[in-house]
């Protein structure tokens, strides 16, 4: 009997025994044999790599001296809830806090959604504000998440919408500055490869965690003055309800740096506001991006050829009539009756085609635009003003165009035509960074809208733009500031003119392909300058002329 | 630790005099307790995180350390209590009004919370398995029912055992079946808590056994149980569930409750293989933030793997299997049948939550939902083994200095002759 029993306890701890050993090989198949494996499987579900946005740089317009950011980043949130793990006693609550809190921004149908059990992920509301959810965090909802993001925010409003452009939803910049410069306002991601818990939050322990920072984005400083922008655009305004325009784009450009100050773009379509074009067309900046035939605007530039050339002054005369042949054309004077001698400067005042023609023709042999006088000009109006090239502005841009003298559609009759504006297409930068040195002593600059960056303390580093080439002598741009303003006073512009400002300029009027027919009334457009100030403007709208005063 | 009442009253009721407690079993409970410990402390906070997000409650990082140390604290009571009070008191007539409040307690849960839906009833899967007593913590009936089972059917086999009448089907097998079908019943029907369920057959088993039952009725019972085991589980199919994931394991594909176990045991199974040789260390568990379920509580083998490695892992086992010996060998050395019983059902009680639940991590048999004795999170389990411990470690100054052969009486007369100290064997044969 005894013997039994210790026979049983004995069978007993051998059956222990075996079990024990069991575990232990299976352990050792487990731990040591497969260990590899089981690394990998952990690593496979444990391991994730998060992508650390950076900061997309700020955009900044100066006023006056000091940069005022006009475009900001701000922190929202989306609100997403688990509604597996949502307690069912809290479900109605947490509907009515949001209601309370965040009622704008809940999506649709959200009580339908946190009763859906078999989802695990439902957007409750979008775009809240950090004090939104803060107020909800504190509520303490169970399988409630806050995801951070960032949008830009715009403190100045619609200030200069079609200058700066926007940023999509997937984070890239479209139009404007936000599109020409995404590479350098976007930054580089950081990239965070780490351990992480069952939600994906990151834990401190593991062996491969790997952190690399994110370089935020430039913040940059724009040229655009704020003050001048906003002058810009209610005098673009006004301008085009007194004429009944469709539509009109003015430039401000300070002419001794090709800084561009202002650019007004106005259009019908925008005035419901940007947020809510249906027309993507809206933010398209036709300053830089439409090309458009300049018209009269251009006489300053072959005037200033023929006076670089040394073949005319503005003085020399001419035996001015109504209409000239040219090959097989006749091209007439707007202005007619003015038949006898004229000077340079009266053919410039009056806006005469015949004047210019009959200029650029001294290039060649005097009765005709030959090739050599064709050469001449594509070399001032391509080569030196840069028309017909991009100029490499930092915004969306188009070249323009025009024919070079050896090409078919560049013959006479196109550059005669050309002489005073038409049978061209050039975009109002171009025509803004050309008119310019020719009122600086014929220094080129590349426009630009950009000063330089701004760093982390809000320190300016600008960067210096440099002069290009030289485009005319210091002796042709000076007698093309006393013919500009010459002409400025001979027009009925000037009587709004303030005393004190050396103001010039000349108008411009093209004719328009509209409906198939030539009409007159085509791209009207004034370019004109103001001395004190050093600033130079340009407005040219779509259907009739406006003056623009800077009243700082 | 001698008291010295104490051991004047079982002096004149024991034919054997009382000696030294067999203190191993205190030595390899006390460091299992303290393992636990170590893990609480540096698992807690990411528990507490866990379930602050997953249940929206407000855990501190200390809470869970806390509360081990509390129910550390409680083992402890309750391993004094079971040691110092006299064993005399749970055996005999007692016995059976722990058994019966063992019944009137899981009829009571079942009512209250099948029945009549109150709230102190704890729901988990369809099933009532605890009470909820709020500040006091939770409760598990089929607990209290497992002691009595085991408390009554040592006496009652210990009586037949004395009478010669173990092997008689009519005065002691039938009985014994009928208690033991209806606390499992009790177990695995109404609480649908098999792995308690396979836990009180081991203790059965483990008593009939060692009480030394013919091995033909022996192995009749046994397939009895196995016929039963069978049957319940093609009756219920969350059981089929578990043992189809068991048998087609990773790459069985099913309903979401079976995936879940899947899941369960993928990531038990990916926390011990990737602790490698020596683990990833106190507090670097990753499995544990929220990948492995139950990490605390059933997966703590798992994490512990994980941490601790596989040298951890044999040490674990090692102080397992020390303490399960030791019962054994406090079994061995009893010549009151009725306490042998007591012991060996205490083996098989511990022994079945080790190896069932080591088996369920190691995915080596399906998982049954059994906590680790001893280092799990969660009070009852550690307050009711603790409590047997305790009854063992009183029972263990009972044994005779060596292992009972025929025809001895188990008199330790060491005594009369005034040693200080009974010498007893240690160890070298059980």
């Amino acid at each position: 009997m005894q013997r039994l029993i210790r026979s049983r306890t004995g069978w007993l701890a051998i059956a222990l025994l075996v079990v024990m050993a069991a575990f232990v090989l299976r352990l050792f198949q487990l731990q040591i044999l497969q260990y590899g494996k089981y690394t990998e499987l952990a690593r496979a579900s444990q391991q994730r790599q998060f992508i650390i946005p950076a900061e997309r740089g700020k955009i900044y317009m100066m006023d006056g001296k000091t940069p005022v950011p006009v475009v900001l980043n701000q922190a929202v949130y989306t609100v997403i809830a688990d509604p597996q793990s949502i307690d069912d006693k809290e479900r109605s609550q947490l509907v009515d806090s949001l209601r309370e809190i965040a009622g704008g921004e809940m999506t649709e149908n959200v009580s339908e959604r946190l009763n859906n059990k078999k989802s695990r992920y439902e957007v409750l509301a979008k775009n809240i504000t950090r004090t939104q959810a803060e107020k909800l965090k504190k509520k303490n909802f169970a399988g409630v998440l806050y995801q951070q993001s960032s949008i830009r925010n715009y403190p100045e409003g619609e200030l200069g919408a079609h200058v700066l452009g926007f940023v999509n939803a997937a984070g890239e910049g479209q139009y404007g500055v936000e599109g020409s410069l995404n590479k350098q306002l976007k930054g580089r991601d950081g990239l965070l490869q780490s351990v992480t818990d069952v939600r994906n939050i990151p834990l401190t322990v593991g062996k491969n965690n790997m952190r690399i920072e994110a370089k935020s984005g430039d913040n940059l400083a724009l040229t655009v003055d704020r003050n001048i922008q906003n002058q810009t655009e209610l005098a673009l305004k006004k301008g085009i309800e007194a004429a009944g325009a469709t539509e009109g784009s003015v430039i401000v450009m300070n002419p001794k740096n090709g800084q561009v100050l202002g650019n007004g773009e106005l259009s019908d379509l925008q005035s419901g506001g940007f947020c809510q074009a249906e027309n993507g067309s809206v933010f398209v900046d036709s300053a830089s991006m439409v090309p458009f035939e300049p018209g009269s605007i251009i006489k300053s530039f072959s005037f200033a050829t023929a006076i670089d050339k040394g073949v005319i002054t503005p003085s020399s005369t001419y035996n001015n009539t109504d209409c000239i042949k040219v090959a097989d054309r006749t091209m007439c004077n707007a202005l007619r009756g003015l038949d006898g001698t004229m000077t340079i400067q009266g053919a410039f005042n009056n806006s005469l085609n015949v004047g210019t023609i009959t200029a650029i023709r001294k290039l060649g042999n005097g009765s005709q635009i030959n090739l050599p006088a064709r050469q001449t000009l594509y070399e001032y109006y391509h080569d030196k003003f840069g028309f017909g090239a991009k100029t490499g502005i930092e915004l969306g841009e188009a070249s323009g165009y025009i024919y070079p003298p050896d090409s078919a559609e560049g013959n006479e009759v196109r550059y005669s035509a050309m002489t005073y504006g038409q049978s061209m297409n050039l975009t109002m930068v171009q025509v803004a960074a050309g008119f310019s040195s020719l009122v600086n002593g014929g220094q080129y600059y590349k426009p630009t809208v950009l000063v330089g960056t701004i760093d982390e303390s809000g320190n300016l580093k600008s960067s210096e733009n440099k002069v290009i080439r030289q485009t005319v002598s210091g002796g042709t741009s000076s007698q093309m500031r006393t013919m500009l303003t010459t002409a400025r006073r001979s027009s009925f512009l000037s009587k709004s003119d303030k005393s004190g400002y050396e103001i010039g300029g000349k108008t411009g009027t093209s004719e328009a392909v509209v409906n198939g027919a030539y009409t007159q009334k085509g791209n009207d457009c004034y370019i004109y300058w103001l001395w004190r100030w050093k600033k130079w403007c340009r407005i040219c709208h779509n259907g009739t002329c406006s003056g623009s005063r800077k009243r700082d | 630790m001698r008291n010295s009442i104490a051991k004047n009253r079982q002096s004149i009721a024991q034919p054997v005099r009382s000696h030294r407690p067999m203190y191993q079993i205190v030595l390899y409970m006390g460091l299992l307790l303290l393992l636990g410990l170590i893990v609480m402390y540096a698992l807690g906070p990411q528990r507490a995180n866990v379930m602050n997000y997953a249940y929206g409650t407000n855990y501190s990082d200390t809470y869970f350390f806390g509360k081990q140390l509390t129910s550390v604290f409680i083992a402890i009571v309750a391993f004094s209590a079971f040691y110092f009070t006299p064993y005399k008191w749970f055996i005999g007539e007692r016995s059976k009004y722990i058994l019966y409040a063992g019944f009137a307690l899981c009829i009571l849960l079942f009512l209250s919370g099948a029945v009549l839906h109150l709230s102190f009833a704890q729901e988990t899967n369809g099933a009532y398995r605890w009470f909820q007593l709020g500040v006091l913590g939770s409760f598990q009936p089929s607990e209290l029912l497992k002691y009595g089972v085991l408390l009554f059917l040592a006496g009652f086999l210990g009586r037949r055992s004395q009478q010669g009448k173990l092997n008689d089907i009519q005065e002691t097998i039938i009985p014994l079946g009928i208690i033991s079908g209806l606390s499992l019943l009790m177990i695995v029907f109404l609480q649908k808590d098999l792995g308690t369920g396979i836990s009180l057959i081991a203790i059965i088993l483990s008593m009939i056994l060692v009480a030394g039952i013919d091995w033909k009725i022996f192995k009749k019972i046994l397939a009895i149980v196995a016929l039963c085991g069978l049957v319940m589980i093609f009756t219920s199919p969350h059981r089929i569930e578990r043992v189809m994931t068991f048998v087609q394991g990773d790459s069985h594909k099913g309903n979401s409750s079976q995936e879940n176990k899947n899941y369960h045991i993928q990531q038990a199974r990916i926390a011990i293989g990737s602790g490698g040789l020596l683990g990833l260390g106190i507090g670097k568990s990753v499995q544990a933030t929220g990948y492995l379920p139950e990490a605390t509580n059933d997966s703590i083998f798992a994490v512990m793997g994980e941490t601790f490695g596989f040298v951890g892992l044999m040490a674990i086992l090692a102080l397992f299997t020390a303490l399960l010996l030791s019962i054994l060998h406090v079994a061995a050395r009893l010549p009151n049948v009725t306490l042998r019983l007591i012991v060996a059902g205490i083996f098989g009680w511990i022994a079945s939550h080790v190896i069932l639940n080591i088996a369920a991590m190691t995915g080596l048999a399906p998982l049954t939902g059994i906590p680790l004795p001893l280092l799990s999170y969660g009070g009852t389990s550690m307050l009711f083994i603790a409590a047997a411990l305790g009854l063992v470690f009183q029972i263990s100054k009972y044994t005779s200095h060596k292992a009972l052969e025929e025809g001895e009486s188990g008199q330790d007369l060491s005594g009369w002759r005034r040693l200080r100290r009974t010498r007893y064997a240690s160890g070298s044969r059980i």
